[in-house]
């Protein structure tokens, strides 16, 4: 396997990372841990003019507590700095599980959580937990920034609503009402495989009542998908196994799976089924893990 | 890092790399791997290349101390960081703790994954001494191995964990 | 076993461990020579079309590129590992057969150049409907592959003993079943690699083989050279399992553009290529009857079965013969009749894949019997028992057999796993299961049709006695011959093993040997090995006695002291009486060659199967299933292992631990799969999923004591036979643990998700 060949910027501030991006145009590709647009390249899935390499940007790798207890996640932190992380192994260990399911060890030591984003992979690990926990995202552009949640992101496989100058800085989880959350990974193998469906659950509790619930699909849907009709089921009722089981079926219903090599529609769907109850019960039961 | 044409245009970075303690400058084309300077360039061939795509771990140095697939690096983006391959570790000819370990718990076969592994389980070994079997399994999970089955090869590094006691 | 051996039956560290352990090793692709160049082969993106023109032009100009070649630059001889059917040539000529056939090759400056270059070859094809499919493809109307292969049908076997149809009715149960079996790839961690350079009308190939001797023949061959002119050699192999031992498409280009050049070419494989060079196991479907007697004693099986051979044949004849040859060794019936048909398809060609032939029949076998065993209500572990084969036995299909220790296989087996505490006795979702497997401990005859002898080799001790080197054609690719080898030659001599090198697998300096397949090279490089260190030990014990004035008779030598049998105090030293034969009567050199006996029957077909010694082994395993999702865990194995005399136990049991992990990946995890235009569409690591560290459950290896008349010390295979039991083992494993069965290989987590539900879905109708 080769590299093509491709012009390399290794900017050393973020506006000029987002000039360079205006001016180079879509042939240009963001390039932060790199193990996603390498991989492509290789395969001949992508073939970029231009690489601009975030590595000399700095201050992107933190993981900090901001104002109000925000948790901000730097987009150039890697799957492992998660991992790592002792404010989420505090506040978040549910992302710390999550990032640890992501690929394998040397792939975790260098690919980012930005580029687990940007790439909109229906199958990636930490979008269905970052959007069940309401994170948003910080775009930061040549002409400005914005923010916006991480669940309005994206719109289709490999695609999202990021526009060619901007660059994904960094996640926000602001303090929430989840008093547990989870993610859980069906894969064909237990380490270096993709998903074949997941769920991330996220929910608020009061003694045995469900205040709130956030449901979140990965795998089965051209996006992360919220399964809304099943957290409806869930919001101000008391907990009881008909009810997860209810929820479970529910999101099947609103998952929109493919058949792939990986796995049949008919399959996955009825893995969130049953995904979605176990991880249900685990943030119900378990807290953030 | 310094930029340089040749007279047909194309471009190459002067690169520094602190490999296995010393350091080496080399002038590079943005397509260059990591894992291509370190077989091709400098000759350490014991850096292997099994897949290309980051699936096998034959190709796992310690980049900063830390088990990275040098098939998926760009050796620009390596350029100024502490490399650490399978040449590295033994001392004057004198093979690693863990080297031996490997070798006298029948934990080698064909050895094509064995310096991938031997690097994911030194980086593991440095960073938790003391690791569960789990913790070990976990640690070498992106390194294939075809032939052992793993089964020697997590007592391989289990009783060298010992030994560090 | 071992107690009266000083080297043998020893678990010594393998020779290469510490080159290995420290990346000194090097691979072919690690090799580097002066002024070398970097091929590539360009290969077709159609499965079935007709190439109209080449134009290589503009790849020609490329800056760097030193020479393009396609069918017009080479000689259009066909070629296949096996000669029973010759149906390959170095590049298309008239047609491509599948996505990835062989069109064209490059050299250039370094392997962006030569890759670039492809993108510049231009092929004009016909694109010719292609068929995927062997039902299909055996169906009338299909495209025509091949021109020699009319209805696609490339082999077809008719094999009856006995009388079949007469046990059927003479039995009080038959049962008929059917399985299928996927396409998996071996995938060795190192991808095959080449390097050709030429001195004068010699040309040197370092390569990453199982076989030296089989690619120096057909090198020769197909370029009309004489063998003397072509040196095969090869440096530390990183892993075979079968797909190392067809000659490929680097070996042939990089010849051709070392020569056209005049420079080194350097050819590898990156993964997906890889796929598409395949050589690995056929998808077959089975069906089996069997008729048995209210005990469970078998009477009679028809085996009747279809193989998925891909493109090419390569040794496929020889994978169809042995998918079932092999099936009457492990019990004992007086009749059975096989039936087989193998058709090409638009495919990667399939080949040998540990254990050639015979995993998959033996998974269907071993899950019928336990559906038997079911229907009769016996232990599916005491009906394969009731049916062991005994020692010194004479297969249906005229094997002879001598050791056989199955039965003590299964017996220990069924202790050490707990079996009786387990079988039936599991909580939900767990249960445990059994499989029998075994191999031939090296083919009874080569792949080509020839008189020379299986294995040769030579032992030089060094003038001064202070060293000795072993030359031997066999092949280390992973196994540990190297190790094993110099541990039988140090045995045979009486020699320290520490003052032992080998030269091995060099056509040039080392012997013959055809090489690293079938489970041959214990044995039967052993038997050379061993024959060459009896023969140092012959002249150096009337060396000594001439130097002590005793008979030859009177001494014996061990671990490099010769010593009257006596007075072991009375001796001399190895060293010593080497110096004083090399001074009296020259260079000390022994030489041992190996030929089995004639073997076997004489019906058509009747040598595939054929082996002096036969391996057996018993598999427990214990999985869990997830009843949700169908996610199976194995939780625990257990293998115990007839292999005969264990000449390194380590070494050993990490086969099989190897043998077990690829079984069990291929029995639930891998298989190769294609598009809708015949591509591989798995064709890396992460998709062709074999199991992590994570998947790998403990392995238990024991042994049960075996000594083969037929074989050196009586040694006999164990790292093919190893792979065979455990498909079945996992699916019964499964049908223990859940009441569904499994058919198809793999045993996906889906397939046992979907047999679950509809299991559900009749009991809810029944209800």
């Amino acid at each position: 396997m080769y590299l093509p060949d491709f012009e390399y910027y290794a900017p050393a501030t973020l506006s000029e990372a987002c000039d360079l991006l205006e001016k180079l145009g879509p042939e240009a590709k963001v390039f932060a841990g790199g193990t996603d647009v390498l991989s492509k390249m290789k395969q001949e899935l992508l073939f970029p003019k231009a690489i601009v390499s975030l590595k000399n940007l700095g201050g992107l790798s933190e993981i900090r507590l901001g104002n109000n207890n925000d948790v901000i996640i730097g987009a150039k932190a890697t799957h492992n700095n998660l991992i790592d992380s002792p404010v989420l192994q505090e506040k978040y260990p549910s992302l710390c599980n999550a990032a640890r399911q992501m690929a394998n060890n040397q792939v975790r030591n260098i690919g980012t959580v930005g580029g687990n984003i940007v790439n909109a992979v229906p199958s990636a690990d930490l979008p269905p937990l970052l959007i069940a926990l309401g994170a948003k995202i910080k775009l930061v552009g040549a002409t400005g920034e914005r923010v916006l949640p991480l669940e309005d992101f994206f719109t289709g496989p490999n695609k999202s609503v990021i526009e060619q100058d901007e660059i994904l800085t960094e996640f926000i989880i602001e303090e929430q009402p989840f008093t547990g959350s989870t993610y859980i990974k069906f894969a064909l193998r237990r380490s270096g495989a993709l998903a074949v469906a997941s769920v991330a659950a996220a929910v608020a509790m009061e003694g045995n009542v469900c205040r709130k619930a956030r449901i979140v699909l990965g795998a089965v849907a051209p996006t992360p998908l919220r399964a809304k009709k099943a957290e409806e089921m869930l919001t101000g009722k008391e907990i009881t196994d008909e009810l997860l089981e209810e929820a479970g079926s529910a999101a099947s219903k609103e998952s929109k799976p493919i058949s792939d090599i990986r796995g049949s529609e008919e399959y996955r769907r009825d893995l969130v089924r049953v995904l979605t109850g176990r991880a249900l019960r685990k943030a119900i039961n378990e807290g953030h893990v | 890092m310094q930029k340089i044409e040749d007279h047909s245009g194309t471009k190459y970075y002067l690169i520094t790399l602190k490999v296995n303690g010393d350091s080496y400058t080399r002038a590079v084309k943005a397509n260059t791997l990591l894992v291509n300077v370190l077989r091709e360039d400098l000759d350490l061939t014991g850096t292997k290349k099994g897949c290309e795509l980051g699936d096998c771990g034959s190709c796992t140095v310690l980049l900063d101390g830390k088990p990275v697939n040098s098939c998926l690096i760009l050796a620009l983006e390596a350029d100024g960081h502490e490399i650490t391959t399978i040449e590295g570790l033994a001392q004057n000819d004198k093979p690693d703790k863990l080297q031996e370990a490997f070798v006298e718990n029948a934990a080698i076969q064909c050895g094509y994954c064995t310096p991938g592994m031997i690097m994911s389980a030194k980086a593991l070994l440095t960073r938790n001494p003391h690791p569960t079997e789990g913790e070990v399994r976990e640690a070498i999970a992106g390194n294939l191995c075809r032939c052992t089955g793993y089964v020697n090869i997590v007592k391989a590094i289990m009783s060298a964990a010992e030994e560090q006691q | 076993m071992g107690d009266n051996y000083e080297v043998i039956g020893k678990s010594v560290p393998r020779i290469d461990g510490v080159a290995k352990a420290t990346g000194r090793a090097k691979y072919t692709g690690d090799l580097k020579f002066p002024n070398m160049l970097v091929g590539k082969i360009l290969h077709s993106p159609h499965a079935h079309a007709r190439i109209l023109n080449i134009d290589t032009s503009e790849a020609e100009k490329l800056p760097g590129v030193k020479a393009v070649i396609t069918h017009r630059d080479v000689p259009s001889t066909k070629y296949g590992l096996s000669p029973a059917r010759w149906d390959e040539t170095i590049f298309c000529i008239d047609k491509v057969r599948f996505v990835g056939d062989k069109v064209a090759a490059v050299a250039a400056v370094d392997e962006e150049t030569a890759y670039k270059a492809l993108k510049l070859i231009k092929v004009d094809y016909e694109v010719l409907p292609a068929v995927f499919d062997p039902y299909e493809a055996l169906k009338e109307g299909a495209p025509q592959i091949f021109e020699e292969y009319p209805g696609n049908v490339n082999t077809e076997i008719h094999q009856h003993f006995g009388d079949v149809d007469k046990a059927f009715e003479e039995a009080y149960h038959v049962r008929r079943d059917f399985f299928s079996g996927q396409r998996t790839y071996h995938s060795p961690l190192e991808p095959h690699a080449s390097i050709a350079f030429w001195e004068g009308d010699k040309v040197t190939i370092y390569c990453s083989t199982q076989s030296v001797h089989y690619l120096q023949y057909h090198l020769a061959r197909v370029f009309g050279m004489p063998m003397g002119n072509i040196r095969v050699l090869k440096t530390h192999v990183g892993g075979g399992f079968g797909g190392k031992i067809d000659p490929t498409g680097l070996d042939f280009s990089a010849v051709k553009l070392s020569q056209i050049t005049g420079r080194p070419v350097k050819m590898l494989f990156d993964r997906k290529e890889m796929f598409y060079n395949n050589r690995g196991r056929h998808a077959q479907y089975m069906e089996l009857t069997t008729g048995v007697t209210k005990e469970g004693k078998i009477l009679g099986v028809h085996a009747n079965f279809v193989m998925d051979g891909g493109a090419y044949t390569g040794l496929g004849v020889a994978s169809a013969y042995y998918a079932g040859a092999l099936l009457t060794v492990l019990y004992d019936f007086d009749n059975y009749k096989f039936d087989m048909v193998r058709a090409v398809t638009n495919l990667p060609g399939c080949g040998a894949q540990r254990g050639h032939g015979q995993p998959q029949p033996r998974f269907a076998f071993e899950s019928h019997l336990d559906h038997i065993a079911e229907d009769l209500g016996i232990d599916p572990l005491e009906i394969r028992i009731i049916n062991a084969r005994k020692p010194k036995t004479v297969t249906i299909n005229d094997f002879r057999v001598d050791s056989y220790a199955l039965k003590e296989a299964l017996e220990k087996a069924r202790e050490i796993s707990g079996w009786r505490d387990k079988k039936g006795k599991l909580p939900p979702g767990r249960g445990i299961g059994v499989g029998n497997g075994g191999f031939v401990s090296g083919a009874g005859y080569p792949c080509y049709r020839t008189d020379l002898p299986q294995a040769v080799a030579i032992i030089k001790v060094h003038d001064d006695g202070s060293m000795a080197t072993l030359y031997t054609g066999a092949v280390e690719i992973g196994q540990g011959s190297d190790t094993v080898l110099l541990q039988m030659a140090a045995e045979a001599m009486g020699y320290p093993l520490e003052k032992m090198r080998i030269v091995a697998s060099d056509t040039d300096l080392a012997t013959h040997d055809f090489g690293a397949y079938a489970s041959r090279q214990t044995l039967m490089s052993g038997w050379a090995v061993k024959k060459a260190g009896e023969e140092i030990k012959d002249k150096i014990l009337k060396t000594a006695a001439e130097m002590m004035l005793v008979v030859p008779e009177q001494l014996d030598v061990k671990q490099g002291i010769v010593f009257l049998k006596a007075h072991p105090e009375e001796s001399l030293t190895f060293e010593e009486v080497a110096r004083t034969y090399f001074v009296k009567y020259g260079q000390l050199i022994g030489q041992g060659s190996y030929k089995p006996p004639k073997l076997g029957g004489t019906f058509k077909g009747a040598a595939v199967g054929t082996s002096p010694a036969y391996s057996a082994a018993t598999q427990v395993a214990e999985v869990e299933i997830d009843e949700e999702t169908g996610e199976i865990k194995v939780i625990e194995a257990w293998d115990v292992h007839d292999c005969g005399m264990v000449i390194n136990p380590a070494l050993l049991h990490a086969q099989v631990h190897g043998a077990f992990y690829m079984g069990m990946g291929e029995s639930i995890w891998e298989e190769v799969l294609f598009d809708e235009n015949g591509d591989v569409a798995n064709g890396n690591l992460a998709e062709y999923r074999m199991p992590t560290a994570l998947d790998m459950p403990p392995v238990t290896s024991e042994l049960v004591d075996s000594i083969d008349p037929n074989a050196p010390w009586g040694v006999k295979e164990v790292g093919e036979g190893a792979t065979t039991p455990t498909m079945a083992c996992l699916a019964n494993a499964i049908y223990d643990a859940m009441g569904v069965r499994i058919e198809s290989l793999p045993l996906t987590y889906e397939k046992v998700w979907r047999a679950l539900k509809e299991k559900r879905e009749k009991e809810k109708e029944k209800a």
